[in-house]
C-alpha cells in the first residue's frame, strides 16, 4: 500500500463537516435573517448550494490531478510564475480567514463569559493550539478531525432538538422570500461560511481512493450544512425572524433558552460554549494548516513544521487589526465575499483550462 | 552538539511559554462568596423629591451630565451566601422572615444601569445576574414603557432568558421585601407561582425571551402577568398586562387569560366558568379540560376577516342553584353545552374587542396574515406600526364547540 496514500473517505468527509461547523454558527440565523426574513432557511440553503459548487469544482480539479493539490497542478496549467500569484492569494486569504476566526472567537467569549480576560489572551491560547495541532502529518490531522466530529455534531443536533419545544411553525412562515433587497448578500455571506471545503484540495492527495472524495464531499456538505440549515430554522422558529435582528449572536442565545428536561440543566449555553470551543479549534485548525501546508508546497519544502510557528506572529497581529467587533464583522463579511472569487472563481479558471488543454495528472490506481 | 543544546533550550523557552498561558489561571474567577447573586429586582418610578439621594457615579455636573429622563427607584434582593437552605431537613428559612435568606437593598438612578452601579459603589462583591429569576416593574413603570429595562437586560450576558418579568399593580417594591410562607426565598415563590400557574392552565409560558419575541414581531404585541400582592404575601395572578409596542396601555381581568389561553388552544386548561341555563333553570361551574383552537386568515374587501375555531372539552364540576337539575339526563348536558358555546362566543369576542380598542394585538392576528397572506402584508402592511393601525379593524368569526364529557363522582 501506497504510505503517503491513507485517508479514507470517511475521514475526509468528517474533515469537512467539522470544518465547516464552527465559529459561523454562532451569528449565521442573523446573518440568514437580515437577508430573508422568515425564509432564512431558504437562504442558508441557497448558501449551501453555492459553497457547494465550489467544493465540486474542487474535487473535479483533484480527481483530475489525483496526486497534486492546487498549488502544484496550477503550475502545470497556467505556467508557474501565474500560478504563483493565485497561490500567494490562496496562502493570504486563509492567514486572514485564520485570524479573523480566532479574533471573532476571542470576541464571543471575552463578551460572553470572561468578561475580564484580555481578547489579546484568548486568541493567542487558540492560535497557539491550532499552531502545535498544525506540526502533525496529513494523515494526524485527519484523525483529529475524525475523532472531534461526532463531539460537535451531537450537541448541537441536541440543542436544536430540545429547543424545539419552544418553537412555533408559524414564525417559519412564508417560506419564501419576500424581498430581493440583500439576498445574495446574505447568500454569498453564508457561501463563504463553507471555504474552509478548500481543504479538500490538500486531502485528495493523501486519500486511498481520490474518486471516494465525491461521497466524501457529498456527505461532509450535508452533514455540516444540514446542521446549519436545522440551527437557522430553529432559531427562527423559536425566536422568530424580527427578534432574531435584536440578537448578536442568536445561536448563543437558542443554547440560553434551553433546558434539559427535568430541569438537569436550566441553560445550555456554558455547555453549548464548550463544545463550541472544539469547534473553532477544528476549523481553525483546517484553515491553518490551509495556510502553512500551501506555503510549504509554493516554497517546496520538505517539512511544514517550523512554518507552523513562524506564521503566527502574523496571524496574530491580522486578528488585532480589527477595532471593534462591529468593524470586525464587516470585514468578516467583506473578506468573505473576496474570498470567494479565490475558492470558486480561481478554481472554476483552472478547471475551464483543464479541460481545453485537455490536461490531466498521473491517475493513481485505486479501486 | 550544538545544534540540540539549542534545541532543548528553545523547547524549554517554549514550555515555559506554554505552561504560563495554563497555569495564570483565570482572569475572571469569583468565589462564589464574593459574589452578590441577584434573585429578584423590582423597578418603581421615583417620586420627585428623591433626586437628591443620588450620588453621582456614572454622571458627573458638567463633564459627564446625567440623562434627561425620570428617576427609577430600583430594589434587588441579593441571596446571602450559606444561608440559603438547600434541603428540606435544614431549619432556618421557615419562620418566614426573608431577612434570614435575603438582603433587600433599594437605590435611586436615572437608568437601569445607572441605578445598579449606585448600588455596586455600595456593595462590597460583584453584582451577579445569572441567576436572576424575577424582574418586577410597577404599573406606573410599564405605562411609560420598558425600552431602557429591555435594552439593559437584553445586552447583559448573564441573565437568562427564562426569567420572569411581571408587572405589579401599585409598588413593586413592596414584592421584593413580601415574605411567602411557602418558600423560603419569597423571589421563588414569586416565580413559582406562574410556574405552577402554566401547569395547572392558568397562565402562558410567557418568560422574558417570549415577551421580547412577541414584542420584536411585526404582527403581534407583547403581554406580561399582572400581579398583585395581598394581605398575607400572597400573591394574586391578577391578568395580562398588554402592552403596544414598548409601552403598556391595559390589564384583562383574571377571567380573560382563560380567553387568551381558549383562542391559541393553549393545554393545559384549567380556569372554570359559571353557566346559568334556563330551561330547567340550573347554574353549574364547569372545568375546561381541553382546549384547541384553530385560526384562519382571509382577506375580505381588503380587510383582513379571521374565523377561529375553538373546541374545548369540559368537565362539570359543580351545581350551584337548581337542586333538581339531572346532570346524568343527556338533554341537559346538551343544554349546558349549547349555553356555553353561545357565552364563549361571546366572551372571546370581547377579549379581542378590549385588545382592538387599545390597538394591542397580543394574540398575533396579525403574524398569521403575515404568514399566510404574504401578498397583501407586502402591499398594505409591511410594519409593525401599520398593523397597529390596521388592527381595530380586522373582523372576526368565532366558533366555539363545547364537548362536556365527565361530571365527576356524582351519579347525577
Amino acid at each position: 500500500m501506497d504510505q503517503s496514500r491513507q485517508i479514507t473517505a470517511m475521514q475526509a468527509g468528517a474533515i469537512m463537516g467539522s470544518t465547516i461547523i464552527g465559529v459561523g454558527v454562532l451569528p449565521l440565523p442573523l446573518f440568514a435573517v437580515r437577508a430573508g426574513g422568515s425564509a432564512a432557511p431558504l437562504v442558508t440553503l441557497i448558501g449551501l448550494l453555492v459553497g457547494s459548487i465550489g467544493l465540486s469544482i474542487i474535487i473535479w480539479l483533484g480527481i483530475r490531478f489525483p496526486r497534486k493539490s492546487i498549488i502544484e497542478y496550477s503550475e502545470d496549467l497556467i505556467g508557474r510564475w501565474p500560478s504563483w500569484i493565485g497561490s500567494l492569494l490562496i496562502i493570504g486569504f486563509f492567514a486572514v480567514l485564520t485570524s479573523l476566526a480566532a479574533r471573532e472567537f476571542g470576541e464571543v467569549v471575552v463578551t460572553s463569559v470572561l468578561k475580564s480576560t484580555p481578547v489579546e489572551v484568548t486568541v493567542i491560547v487558540m492560535l497557539l493550539l491550532a499552531a502545535i495541532a498544525t506540526r502533525n502529518a496529513i494523515t494526524t490531522f485527519a484523525y483529529m478531525h475524525y475523532f472531534y466530529f461526532p463531539l460537535l455534531l451531537v450537541p448541537g443536533l441536541l440543542i436544536v432538538a430540545l429547543s424545539l419545544k419552544n418553537a412555533e411553525a408559524i414564525n417559519l412562515q412564508p417560506i419564501w422570500m419576500q424581498h430581493s433587497h440583500g439576498v445574495i448578500r446574505g447568500v454569498l455571506t453564508i457561501a463563504a461560511l463553507f471555504q474552509g471545503n478548500f481543504i479538500m484540495t490538500m486531502v485528495i492527495p493523501s486519500m486511498i481512493a481520490p474518486r471516494k472524495s465525491i461521497k466524501a464531499g457529498f456527505w461532509g456538505m450535508t452533514i455540516g450544512g444540514g446542521l446549519y440549515v436545522v440551527i437557522v430554522a430553529a432559531a427562527v422558529a423559536v425566536f422568530g425572524a424580527e427578534e432574531i435582528k435584536n440578537l448578536l449572536w442568536p445561536t448563543l442565545e437558542l443554547a440560553k433558552a434551553t433546558s434539559l428536561p427535568a430541569n438537569v440543566l436550566e441553560r445550555l449555553d456554558a455547555a453549548f460554549l464548550a463544545v463550541w470551543v472544539t469547534a473553532v479549534f477544528t476549523t481553525l485548525l483546517t484553515s491553518y494548516y490551509l495556510t502553512i501546508y500551501a506555503t510549504r508546497q509554493i516554497f517546496r519544502l520538505a517539512d511544514h513544521k517550523m512554518l507552523s510557528f513562524f506564521m503566527l506572529p502574523f496571524v496574530f497581529a491580522m486578528a488585532m487589526m480589527p477595532q471593534n467587533i462591529v468593524q470586525m464583522y464587516d470585514i468578516v463579511e467583506q473578506v468573505g465575499q473576496i474570498g470567494l472569487c479565490i475558492t470558486i472563481g480561481y478554481p472554476a479558471l483552472l478547471i475551464m483550462i483543464s479541460l481545453m488543454r485537455k490536461k490531466r495528472g498521473k491517475p493513481v490506481a485505486d479501486q | 552538539m550544538p545544534t540540540s543544546s539549542y534545541l532543548k533550550i528553545i523547547y524549554s523557552v517554549m514550555m515555559l511559554l506554554m505552561a504560563s498561558s495554563l497555569l495564570t489561571g483565570c482572569w475572571d474567577r469569583v468565589e462564589i462568596d464574593e459574589r452578590a447573586v441577584v434573585l429578584g429586582v423590582s423597578i418603581d418610578k421615583a417620586a420627585k423629591d428623591e433626586e437628591e439621594h443620588e450620588s453621582e457615579v456614572t454622571h458627573v455636573e458638567g463633564s459627564l451630565p446625567a440623562p434627561v429622563k425620570d428617576m427609577v427607584h430600583v430594589a434587588v434582593q441579593i441571596a446571602l451566601p450559606g444561608r440559603i437552605p438547600l434541603g428540606p431537613g435544614e431549619s432556618g428559612g421557615a419562620s418566614g422572615n426573608p431577612g434570614q435568606t435575603l438582603w433587600v437593598v433599594d437605590v435611586f438612578g436615572h437608568s437601569i444601569d445607572d441605578a445598579f452601579m449606585n448600588l455596586q459603589q455600595q456593595i462590597s462583591s460583584k453584582l451577579f445576574f445569572g441567576h436572576l429569576r424575577v424582574i418586577v416593574i410597577s404599573e406606573e413603570v410599564a405605562r411609560r414603557g420598558l425600552a431602557n429595562i429591555n435594552d439593559f437586560f437584553r445586552r447583559n450576558s448573564e441573565v437568562r432568558r427564562m426569567a420572569w418579568l411581571m408587572v405589579s399593580k401599585g409598588n413593586a417594591l413592596d414584592l421584593m421585601k413580601a415574605a411567602p410562607k411557602l418558600e423560603r426565598i419569597p423571589t421563588l415563590y414569586l416565580m413559582s407561582t406562574l410556574d405552577e400557574g402554566i401547569k395547572m392552565g392558568k397562565f402562558p409560558k410567557d418568560y422574558i425571551g417570549i415577551f421580547w419575541s412577541n414584542m420584536s414581531k411585526k404582527g403581534q404585541e407583547g403581554f406580561l402577568p399582572y400581579i398583585e400582592l395581598k394581605k398575607s404575601d400572597n400573591v394574586e395572578i391578577k391578568g395580562l398586562a398588554y402592552f403596544k409596542g414598548e409601552k403598556m396601555v391595559g390589564a384583562t381581568k383574571p377571567l380573560e387569560i382563560a380567553g387568551y389561553l381558549g383562542l391559541r388552544g393553549i393545554n393545559p386548561a384549567g380556569y372554570r366558568a359559571v353557566i346559568t341555563i334556563d330551561n330547567p333553570p340550573g347554574t353549574v361551574i364547569t372545568n375546561v379540560a381541553h382546549r384547541s383552537s384553530k385560526i384562519k386568515v382571509r382577506i375580505n374587501k381588503g380587510i383582513p376577516h379571521f374565523t377561529i375555531d375553538v373546541m374545548l372539552e369540559v368537565n362539570v364540576e359543580e351545581v350551584i342553584g337548581g337542586e333538581s337539575l339531572a346532570i346524568d339526563n343527556p338533554n341537559i348536558l346538551t343544554e349546558i353545552e349549547k349555553k356555553q358555546n353561545e357565552a364563549s362566543v361571546k366572551f372571546y369576542e370581547d377579549i379581542i374587542k378590549k385588545t382592538q380598542r387599545k390597538k394591542s394585538d397580543i394574540f398575533g392576528f396579525g403574524e398569521y396574515v403575515r404568514a399566510k397572506e404574504p401578498g397583501y402584508w407586502k402591499r398594505h402592511i409591511g410594519t409593525k406600526e401599520q398593523w397597529e393601525k390596521r388592527y381595530p379593524d380586522a373582523t372576526f368569526d368565532v366558533h366555539v364547540v363545547t364537548k362536556i364529557r365527565r361530571i365527576g363522582m356524582k351519579a347525577k
